[in-house]
């Protein structure tokens, strides 16, 4: 982090400025008011709701089927992994059974989800840097898992590819063998990855000690996902609430060590890779027989609430459902990562350079529309 | 375990919480508890002392009463808490905003969507509604609801 350089600036005028909303360097629509002290910030207040749609009414007015479209729709990114997630909430409120097949399956399209929005990420913060030619591997590396979700979901962004008691298409020898062929296209592509930017002068400068978030900060504003692996603190909702079938595999969970944005990119490197080994060992197990339960197609489940809590691709995050014992939720509520990550940013960003604000950002990994909802 | 001690702080400085323990595992918390209104700084107190985040703030429209749902949790596998407070519509709880600084924007976004006021918050300007609004959504006297019930309809 730089030190001020004037210890008495010629003028104290205080500058403000608009960062966004549509500026291409945050990520959706996020607008940022910046008071500027020549070239440190002073204050920070981001300004977000621009992509409000109001979700969790659209939840309350839907019977539990007809809000699973919108799950894929909140964080776009990961809309596999939130999917996934709805899936599994509903089936606890009501008690559904999954099968074997389905569940591995499940596995297998939210970690490929989970490797393509770290690779989205990983190419547009290495753009925001200055740096063009990652952002082309990464693309055409993300463009093999579009198409490998693509081929059993017939969508490449929004899935809804689970249903309640299962999937909606199971997979063939064609989605097996796609999904080998990207491991082993994976497993040489990290060594290029580390040459081509960890090993980068021009990027460790731009990033080491910049935008720290330490252990205390993260608590205090309940940072969760890789920004809270960063500081040091191995919490990863797969690992602390086994949920499906992660505690049959073998993974491990990166941590940094400082909670700079160096160790923020360190952990979602290294994530990618263990999501990798989650996929090997799935694909391994994969059980045969059905893909989807017998689930009636009005589900009226019985009075009560359930808390579902996830591990997307940003963070712990979680459907709060409170059931009226009707065909709708009477509340329906999405606890987002994202929302704690940005919100972080009131305190990270004054003492800073503008030039490092990008930085900052981009390492944080925000999707605005989560946060709207 | 952090959760065993929590529950036992509580209870020393709060001794009227009744508190309910989910056997089931469905609710995804060890244990909810209902606080007072006034009793909800001392128990976000004492959540930030041992070392617990505040993962989220939520709010329910009931015809009898609205509610809030504080979510507690700790780095430790199993440790979400929950914590309730049930208050009329006329009344305004205080806020926890000096005691987990993430909490000030969960109390805006509780403000924007049930035009709930937390008392002691210095910023509560619509944070995902426009500036002007002068609505909140998800209250349920507002555009489409199905049901508007009674808590008891609902928790028995």
């Amino acid at each position: 982090m730089a030190e001020r350089q004037i210890a008495s600036p010629a003028s104290q005028k205080i500058y403000s400025l608009n960062l966004g909303p549509q500026h291409p360097s945050t990520h959706g629509v996020l607008r940022i008011l910046l008071d500027l002290d020549g070239e440190f910030i002073v204050k920070a207040d981001p300004v977000i709701g621009y992509g409000h749609r109001g979700h969790e009414k659209m939840g309350e007015n839907r019977i539990y089927k007809q809000f699973l479209p919108n799950t894929s729709r909140m964080d776009y990114l990961s809309g596999m992994i939130f999917n996934h997630g709805f899936a599994l909430a509903v089936e606890k409120l009501i008690g559904i059974e999954v099968p074997e097949r389905a569940k591995y399956i499940r596995v297998i399209a939210s970690e490929l989800n989970r490797i393509s929005s770290h690779l989205l990420w990983f190419g547009t913060y290495l753009m925001d840097l200055g740096g063009f030619t990652p952002f082309l591997y990464a693309f055409d590396d993300r463009e093999h898992i579009l198409d490998i979700l693509d081929s059993v979901s017939g969508s490449r962004l929004t899935y809804s590819y689970c249903r309640f008691g299962g999937v909606c298409r199971d997979v063939d020898a064609a989605f097996i063998d796609m999904t080998r062929a990207f491991l082993k296209r994976m497993a040489g592509r990290w060594a290029d990855y580390d040459n081509l930017v960890t090993k980068n002068i021009i990027f460790i400068n731009r990033t080491r000690d910049v935008g720290i978030i330490d252990r205390e900060l993260s608590r205090q504003y309940g940072v969760t996902g890789p920004n809270l692996r960063a500081c040091g603190i191995g919490y990863d909702v797969r690992k602390a609430e086994p949920y499906e079938v992660y505690d049959r595999f073998d993974f491990e969970v990166p941590t940094g060590s400082k909670g700079d944005a160096l160790d923020r990119y360190d952990v979602r490197f290294k994530e990618m890779q263990q999501s990798c080994r989650i996929i090997d060992q799935a694909l391994d197990h994969l059980p045969g027989g059905p893909y989807l339960s017998k689930v009636p197609q009005k589900l009226v489940p019985p009075k009560g609430e359930v808390y579902f809590a996830f591990e997307s691709a940003r963070g712990l995050t979680a459907y709060y459902l409170v059931s009226d014992g009707s065909t709708s939720p009477y509340r329906c509520h999405i606890r987002v990562p994202s929302f704690g990550n940005l919100n972080v940013l009131n305190e990270v960003l004054p003492e800073t350079m503008v030039a490092d604000a990008i930085s900052i950002l981009g390492s944080i990994d925000v999707v605005i529309p989560e946060i709207d909802r | 375990m952090k959760v065993q001690e929590i529950e036992r702080v509580i209870l020393e400085k709060l001794p009227d919480t009744i508190f309910k323990r989910d056997e089931t595992g469905k609710t995804g918390s060890s244990w909810s508890a209902v606080v007072a209104a006034s009793g909800i700084r001392d128990a976000a107190k004492a959540f930030e002392t041992s070392g617990f985040f505040l993962e989220d703030i939520m709010a329910l429209d009931f015809q009898d009463t609205f509610e809030l749902v504080y979510h507690f949790n700790c780095y430790e596998p199993g440790s979400r808490v929950v914590v309730r407070v049930l208050f009329g519509h006329d009344q305004v709880p205080p806020s926890i905003c000096d005691i987990f600084r993430g909490a000030g924007w969960l109390e805006r976004e509780v403000h924007d969507f049930f035009g709930i006021s937390f008392s002691g918050n210095p910023d509560l300007r619509p944070l995902l509604l426009p500036e002007d609004a002068d609505y909140h959504p998800l209250r349920k006297d507002f555009g489409k609801v199905s049901a508007y019930r009674k808590r008891e309809d609902i928790y028995g």
